[in-house]
């Protein structure tokens, strides 16, 4: 077995994994960078990596032909090829339909059982649809990400997605807008799923990424967010300076 | 229909907050208890379960010999389980229904729907087992439990009063030490509210509301039990305004003793719902004189708190619904209460006047029968 690769230490430290030609977007439209500094440290003592994958119905993988073609599975392997020999281990906790309140409580509760070295969060869809107030949703995220920060777990925001029909609606557009000043005041990484999609879509017309009821994912779709995921946790793992945030 | 009293009048209040904590983004839901508390209603609501369950063993259910006492609750918990697949039902309806109309298909992902129409053969095993549970109906799938095990608590209490408390903490506190939960399924996960753990306050409820026993002990040291509770609901209103919760990763373990679960009801949660009932406890009398109507009304619902809590988790998702399709506004918001208070209202009262119909029906001879006339 390879010996693991050193976060920052490494002397040719793991390209980031490429993209496929159907999930191929500029990196700009896929997340600034961002420090992850517990799994840094973890990586660093080679020990197994524990992620736990919360969120609605993108991290539960509806839409998917099976469970192991969720984002979360995917998300697992390609990370485990790129960091190679590095145990990664990641719990998928995705709830359908959930709004970032609840979602904040279930992470408190899940991150006290399986003491996670990273979170990452899919969120704002539904918040959007139930018509939660953008202050009242990044008040519960902020709070939510203090709380991981502050207990030294690391924290990924992962956006809402693009769909046409969604894309002019206001609270949609709140919301998104609402994930992106959040992540750029807290430091953190966010992959801005919107723009990685919107690029295909508008690149790729013919490229169906989502299932028949086109809300959902289906196994492409959820490959490019495994894919777009994978890259941005190791760009920003290895990253020796920060780019800024480009909206 | 019995007289107002204390229990009513505060499981009228439990579920009018839940009402309104079940709507995401209402404006009013910063008005309600819980942004000034550790704990929230659902826990008053099992407590109050609790109280009611040996209102009913130590009242009219006393004389009962064992069987029937068993034969009694258990038909009870199998109504609450009806209610909670027709309620179920009836919510899945109302969310395919308004994806239907408003050709809106992520409604059907709303509160962990998605199984049903995506996964319909498992997950309509689920919901009949209720390892399948929508969010914001998760409560009476608790209460089905609470009450399938009632039996076991109120023939304990009548054969081994001391037994019942130390079974109740053993579970308890093995559920909380060792993280044991009900698992859901398909859908992998867990139960929301854990029945290993709340039972517990189930039967404390139970206990507290008796005269013997802890209830007769807490009843002869009310003012000092008080007295303690003060600081307690005092801290527990800073958690709740500051939102405040303990590093999970460096409390000791076992973890989930220290932290501020809901689904374990981590002792922190537990001690604060006590607190809240000793400070509490006897204020009906003192402050019903003054709120006469509304009172009036929380008992109502009290008095009817199956059928109210039926409907108010379809009047929450149809308030959910609205908003979507109108957008977060205020005045919306408060017409969606005030339509919500109205007919939960009018719901209770309805029921009522049904019983009364009945009984009133019961009492007169019945009259001859006509001669068939051919």
């Amino acid at each position: 077995m390879a010996a693991p690769p050193h976060a920052e230490e490494a002397s040719v430290p793991p390209a980031a994994p490429p993209l496929s030609p159907p999930c191929d977007v500029p990196g700009t439209d896929i997340a600034a960078p961002a420090t992850l500094p517990n799994v840094t440290q973890a990586l660093q003592k080679g020990e197994k990596i524990r992620i736990l994958a919360i969120g609605s119905s993108s991290t539960l993988g509806l839409g998917a032909s099976s469970t192991t073609r969720s984002y979360p599975s995917q998300l697992e392997v390609i990370l485990e090829h790129a960091l190679k020999g590095v145990d990664i281990a990641i719990i998928n906790r995705g709830v359908a339909g959930e709004v970032a309140e609840d979602t904040a409580e279930r992470i408190k509760s899940e991150v006290a059982l399986k003491q996670p070295d990273l979170v990452l969060w899919q969120l704002g869809t539904n918040d959007a649809l139930a018509r939660v107030p953008p202050e009242e949703f990044e008040n519960t995220v902020r709070s939510t990400i203090n709380w991981l920060k502050a207990n030294r777990i690391d924290v990924v925001l992962v956006g809402v997605q693009y769909t046409s029909r969604l894309a002019r609606d206001e609270n949609y557009v709140a919301i998104r807008d609402s994930l992106r000043k959040i992540a750029a005041d807290e430091n953190i990484l966010y992959v801005r799923r919107y723009d990685a999609m919107r690029f295909i879509a508008q690149r790729r017309a013919n490229l169906q990424l989502m299932a028949s009821d086109n809300f959902h994912l289906n196994d492409l779709g959820y490959q490019c967010m495994a894919e777009h995921v994978a890259h941005a946790m190791i760009i920003s793992l290895f990253v020796k300076r920060l780019r800024p945030i480009q909206n | 229909m019995r007289a107002q009293n204390e229990i009513d009048f505060w499981r009228g209040f439990a579920l009018v907050t839940i009402f309104i904590n079940h709507i995401p983004g209402i404006y009013f839901e910063r008005f309600t208890f819980r942004n000034v508390s550790l704990s929230d209603s659902a826990e008053l609501f099992v407590f109050l379960a609790g109280c009611a369950l040996r209102i009913l063993v130590d009242g009219s259910a006393s004389a009962l010999p064992a069987q029937w006492l068993l034969f009694r609750l258990e038909a009870r918990a199998f109504h609450v389980y009806v209610a909670q697949i027709f309620v179920t039902e009836m919510a899945i309806a109302l969310l395919a229904a308004a994806a239907l109309l408003l050709d809106a298909p992520y409604l059907l992902d709303w509160h962990n729907t998605s199984a049903i129409f995506n996964d319909p053969v498992k997950a309509h095993i689920g919901l009949v087992l209720l390892t399948h549970q929508l969010g914001y109906f998760n409560i009476l799938p608790l209460y089905v439990v609470l009450l399938f095990i009632a039996p076991a608590v109120a023939l304990l209490q009548r054969t081994a009063k001391t037994i019942l408390l130390l079974v109740s903490f053993g579970i308890y506190a093995w559920s909380l030490i060792y993280g044991v939960n009900l698992p859901t399924w398909p859908v992998e996960g867990t139960w929301f509210l854990n029945p290993l753990t709340w039972q517990f306050i189930y039967v404390l409820g139970f206990l507290l509301a008796g005269s013997d026993g802890i209830g007769g002990f807490a009843r002869r040291h009310l003012t000092l039990l008080r007295w303690l509770a003060l600081p307690v609901v005092v801290l527990g209103a800073i958690v709740g305004y500051t939102n405040f919760s303990p590093d999970p990763v460096a409390v000791p373990e076992p973890k989930l003793l220290f932290t501020f679960d809901k689904t374990f009801l981590a002792p922190a949660r537990l001690i604060h719902s006590l607190a809240l009932v000793a400070l509490f406890s006897g204020a009906f009398k003192i402050f019903q004189p003054w709120i006469s109507r509304s009172s009036e009304y929380l008992c109502l619902l009290g008095r009817n708190s199956l059928n109210v809590f039926c409907a108010l988790s379809l009047l929450s998702l149809s308030g959910q619904i609205l908003r979507f399709i109108f957008g977060g506004y205020v005045a919306l918001d408060a017409l969606i209460v005030i339509l919500g208070l109205l007919v939960m209202g009018v719901l209770a009262w309805a029921a009522e006047w049904r019983e009364r119909f009945r009984a009133d029906l019961a009492s007169k001879p019945l009259p001859p029968p006509h001669s068939a006339g051919f």
